[in-house]
């Protein structure tokens, strides 16, 4: 939570989308890789003002993502891209944590107190990440923090009886003349109570709910002037939910927890890491002393080593990586086959950046997966980036990447009872995509950039659930998901006045293209339900001095809830209204943030067919403490 | 050209029935968009509580898919269970994914403007609806915890004040029910392990009759000759509807992993059709359409009616037609196809998600 203290000024820089140096950053995903691919980092001042709210809350705002969400605090999933639930890998500090029984996140379960960066991948990248990486993916991460003490408490209120508190530290000294360490504790504890004061809206009902989350995340940092780093890193989180909860007979339970541990050793070029998961998932309707109970334990283990060949002198020429990883799954699932199911995954991987010339580089990935009994394809990759201008002031570049990526079946979608199979095949698709990419800095404190991206991806034996066959698992679909993003931003800023908005258009085509039955007919060439064909988004700031003033706007194209498209539900625009400031006396800051969710008091319905809460405001409130 | 001459002969019956029916009101015609035609029962995918009625006139073959929604501006919230209407309000059952959501919604049934709800705790799983005495029976499983089907229930709306004025309890998940001559005639579910057939005197809405039966009772209708239909197991019963003694038992087959369905009787109440339904190993549902007499002593399971399985079956009583629903899958359209007595397709109306029912008005 160092960045609470952070003067808002400062934080309004928001040196990572503005700078017109290339953006390198050493972390736990090896971005560096991803050329010709599009990569969105979230500034932290926008981290710091969605502290207390879930991650989803704050993607569908400043990215493309589209949510399918089934009520407030309720299960809420991505489709990135046009693609499925399935297709966006979530990777805490490199680590695919999307629940191995599903194969896909409830973003509904990740805050974002959870984590200090966020970036967002757009595209396939399973060269890179692995299985799921179709649409794009999630990169969470963690920081070592700056030497010194720094502690922190918050509290948030929400209208309709909903809030959270926080608390952290974070901390970090040298220990001797070689080596200094740092470390970070952060828990959270927050309730919704959802007490709406209207039961329906328009004549659609509120499904009343309530969930509590907690979680405690633990990260600590050995660093040594020989480049060595040794981190370890915690986080735990549950997530309770419970539908109709005064309906004793009728009220479901949703009980969600992982342990997520991971422990990291690098030595200049070379990394091994280690982690152990464990995903639970219980469910109960009625009576919740004997829930259904779901439990998957991970253990991963990855080594990977840098090198560097050069062929030019004065150019680091080609930078490899290469790196191994190994995955071993237990899980017992209440619903599956057979009481305990053990699986082996491993990955195999060659990762290389060519700065061909000063003005491109080009990178050629190659990966293959093994699992117990599965053939998943080799995925190649491979993508360039090239600087068309590169003035001072000025810079346009073109990317592109051709990939291949794939999906390995989800442990549900293999040994759910009758309707599971175990003959499924794993996914793959080709994803193409070219960009442009602008920014313009015609004075010191003026900068704009925007970038158009295409793209065209398609995924074949994609899986499903098929409702023709009592949703017996099946490959039957092949789905073309085509599209273009649009994004362009203007900032402005100097020692007291800050001003910026960035604003972002998405059109996504994406449908299926195989028959195999029937009725197909009417499905083939529709869009998919739930993805809206046209979405788009502005946030606009001022500031002046630690008061800032954001405004958000969300505006969603209709999504059809059928295969056929003969339902569907409206389009909706939201509108969010943010105002902070920040008091600071010698060593101790109190940030005060407001927030209107809402403004316009929109009316839209979730998949349930229950209607969204109208207008709500929320109150948060931050002390802390820096000793430096 | 063919379809196109059936088709105006449908239109030119539907034409003489309306002449028929006009010439025999006293009372001016009522208005609304809705006076007169078929209505359709559409359950939806159950998460996505996304059932309606869809209407279409006789001699239409495109459907209005939803009119609730179209009258009311929001839709009805849930699968719709069953549909029926009495002297100008239709009465809707709603099925919703989450408890306590579930209603009994009440609309003008030529207008189908909303004239309010019922919901929990007097109306939990409502299954199906009939009318008699000016008051509606509607089956309700109750809040039927973890699925034991120990809650259920006959619930009675007096229809003057719209409020459920008594509950009649009923064992083992009380499903679908027919009215005649003062008796109400109530089956289980498949789903569990009822054998029982409970009738209930509508004079003083109190169990008269307790009947143990031979599987699950589905109860079907009264036929031309006053007699009572209910197929219990894989078998239909021809029963006296005063003394409940069983006259005939006519097996379906000898294979109980083929669930016979969807029991209607004919315009003419002479024959009975019934729809036969199994699943695979790949769990595809398959299915045929049979029709037996009511004089028959056996079912012939070897020669379908129609080669098809359908997932809801009515006769329009006013033309003869045979209606059934057709569902591709829970997340697309479903389809109502009309036949004539002979088994010949007339054609097919696109309608909402898997429609299950129909109602004739």
């Amino acid at each position: 939570m160092v960045a609470l203290a952070l003067p808002a000024s400062s934080a309004h820089a928001q040196s990572d989308t503005i700078d017109l140096a290339p953006a390198i950053v050493k972390g736990f995903v090896p971005e560096k890789f991803m050329s010709g691919l599009k990569i969105q980092r979230i500034d932290s001042a926008t981290l710091i003002q969605y502290r207390f709210q879930n991650i989803s809350e704050l993607l569908a705002l400043y990215t493309p993502i589209a949510f399918k969400n089934y009520g407030p605090g309720q299960l809420n999933t991505a489709s990135f891209r046009g693609t499925s639930a399935n297709h966006t890998a979530v990777l805490w500090n490199g680590l695919n944590i999307n629940a191995p029984t599903l194969g896909q996140t409830d973003f509904s379960t990740i805050p974002v107190a959870g984590f200090d960066q966020l970036s967002v991948q757009y595209g396939s990248a399973a060269s890179v990440v692995g299985t799921d990486a179709v649409g794009g993916s999630i990169l969470l991460g963690s920081n070592a923090p700056a030497p010194g003490l720094h502690v922190s408490a918050g509290a948030h209120y929400e209208r309709f009886n909903n809030y959270q508190g926080q608390v952290g530290a974070r901390y970090g000294s040298v220990i001797n003349e070689k080596w200094s360490w740092s470390g970070k504790t952060n828990a959270y504890d927050g309730r919704l109570n959802n007490d709406f004061p209207y039961a329906e809206r328009r004549g659609y009902a509120l499904l009343p709910s309530q969930s509590g989350q907690r979680g405690l995340v633990q990260d600590l940092f050995f660093q040594s002037k020989d480049d060595q780093e040794i981190s370890a890193h915690v986080w735990l989180t549950r997530n309770r939910l419970v539908l109709t909860p005064e309906d004793l007979a009728g009220r479901e339970l949703t009980l969600t927890e992982a342990y997520r541990t991971m422990l990291r050793y690098r030595i200049r070029t070379f990394t091994v890491r280690t982690a152990w998961v464990r995903d639970i998932i219980d469910y109960a309707k009625g009576d919740f002393s004997q829930p259904d109970h779901a439990t998957t334990d991970r253990f991963s283990n990855r080594i990977e080593k840098d090198f560097n060949l050069g062929l030019t002198p004065g150019l680091a020429n080609i930078h490899f990586k290469a790196g191994g990883e190994w995955i071993y799954y237990r899980t017992r699932v209440a619903g599956y086959d057979r009481p305990a199911i053990t699986e082996n995954r491993a990955d195999l991987f060659l990762l290389t950046r060519w700065q061909a010339s000063p003005r491109l580089v080009v990178s050629l990935n190659l990966r293959q997966a093994f699992i117990t009994g599965y053939d998943p394809p080799f995925t190649p990759s491979l993508g360039a980036e090239y600087q068309l201008v590169q003035k001072e002031n000025y810079r346009l570049s073109l990317k592109g990447s051709y990939a291949r990526s794939y999906r390995a079946p989800t442990l549900n979608e293999r040994h759910w009872k009758d309707l599971g199979n175990p003959d499924v095949r794993p996914e793959n698709g080709w994803n193409k995509e070219a960009g442009i990419e602008y920014k313009y800095k015609p004075f010191a404190n003026h900068s704009f950039n925007s970038s158009v991206t295409v793209y065209h991806n398609r995924v074949k034996d994609w899986t499903y659930w098929n409702p023709a066959m009592s949703y017996h698992v099946e490959n039957l679909q092949q789905v073309l998901a085509r599209g273009v993003e649009v994004q362009a931003g203007y900032q402005y800023h100097s020692a007291i006045l800050g001003a910026g908005i960035n604003g972002g258009y998405a059109f996504n085509k994406s449908s299926q293209e195989r028959a195999y039955d029937a009725y197909s007919s009417d499905i083939i060439g529709k869009q998919l339900a739930f993805v809206p064909l046209q979405s788009g988004n502005v946030n606009a700031f001022v500031s002046y001095k630690s008061v800032r003033l954001t405004g958000q706007v969300l505006a969603v194209d209709k999504r059809y809830t059928t295969f056929d498209n003969s339902q569907y539900l409206d389009g909706y625009m939201l509108v969010n209204i943010l105002a902070e400031s920040t008091i600071k006396v010698q060593k101790v800051a109190l940030r005060f943030q407001g927030q209107v969710f809402n403004v316009g008091n929109a009316f839209y319905l979730n998949v349930r067919n229950n209607a969204m809460p109208g207008r709500s405001f929320a109150l948060s409130l931050t002390f802390s403490y820096d000793s430096q | 050209m063919k379809m196109k001459r059936q088709l105006s002969s449908v239109v030119a019956a539907a034409f003489l029935s309306i002449l028929a029916w006009s010439c025999n009101q006293s009372d001016p015609a009522p208005k609304g968009d809705y006076v007169q035609g078929v209505f359709v029962m559409n359950e939806g995918n159950f998460l996505q509580n996304n059932g309606g009625i869809s209407y279409f006139t006789r001699e239409q073959s495109t459907a209005e898919a939803e009119i609730f929604a179209d009258a009311n501006g929001s839709a009805l919230g849930g699968g719709v269970q069953d549909y029926t209407a009495f002297e100008g309000t239709g009465i809707i059952l709603i099925d919703n994914s989450a408890a306590g959501m579930d209603k009994v919604q009440f609309v003008n049934s030529n207008t189908f403007k909303t004239e309010g709800s019922i919901g929990a705790p007097d109306i939990e799983n409502p299954r199906e609806v009939v009318i008699a005495n000016k008051k509606a029976y509607v089956t309700c499983w109750g809040t039927n915890p973890a699925y034991t089907f120990s809650t259920g229930y006959v619930a009675v709306i007096d229809l003057s004040t719209k409020k459920v004025i008594k509950k009649i309890d009923i064992a083992k998940g009380p499903e679908n029910l027919i009215y005649s001559n003062g008796k109400i005639f109530v089956g289980t579910t498949t789903f569990s392990t009822g054998k029982t057939l409970t009738v209930i005197s509508t004079t003083n809405d109190e169990v008269a009759k307790s009947i143990p039966l031979n599987g699950t009772v589905t109860p079907i209708g009264i036929d031309a000759n006053g007699k009572l239909w209910v197929s219990a197991g894989i078998s239909a019963l021809k029963m006296s509807p005063d003394s409940y003694a069983v006259e005939a038992t006519l097996p379906i087959g000898t294979d109980a992993s083929k669930i016979p369905t969807n029991f209607t009787l004919s315009a003419d109440l002479k024959s009975i059709f019934f729809v036969l339904t199994w699943y695979d190993a790949s769990f595809a549902a398959h299915g045929n359409t049979y029709k037996f007499a009511i004089t028959d002593s056996q079912v012939n399971v070897n020669t379908p009616f129609i080669k098809r399985n359908f997932t809801g079956l009515a006769v329009d009583p006013t033309q003869g037609l045979l209606y059934a629903g057709v569902t591709p899958s829970l997340a697309q359209a479903g389809y109502a196809v009309r036949y004539r007595a002979d088994g010949s397709l007339v054609d097919s109306v696109k309608v909402g998600v898997s429609p299950t029912g129909f109602f004739f008005k």
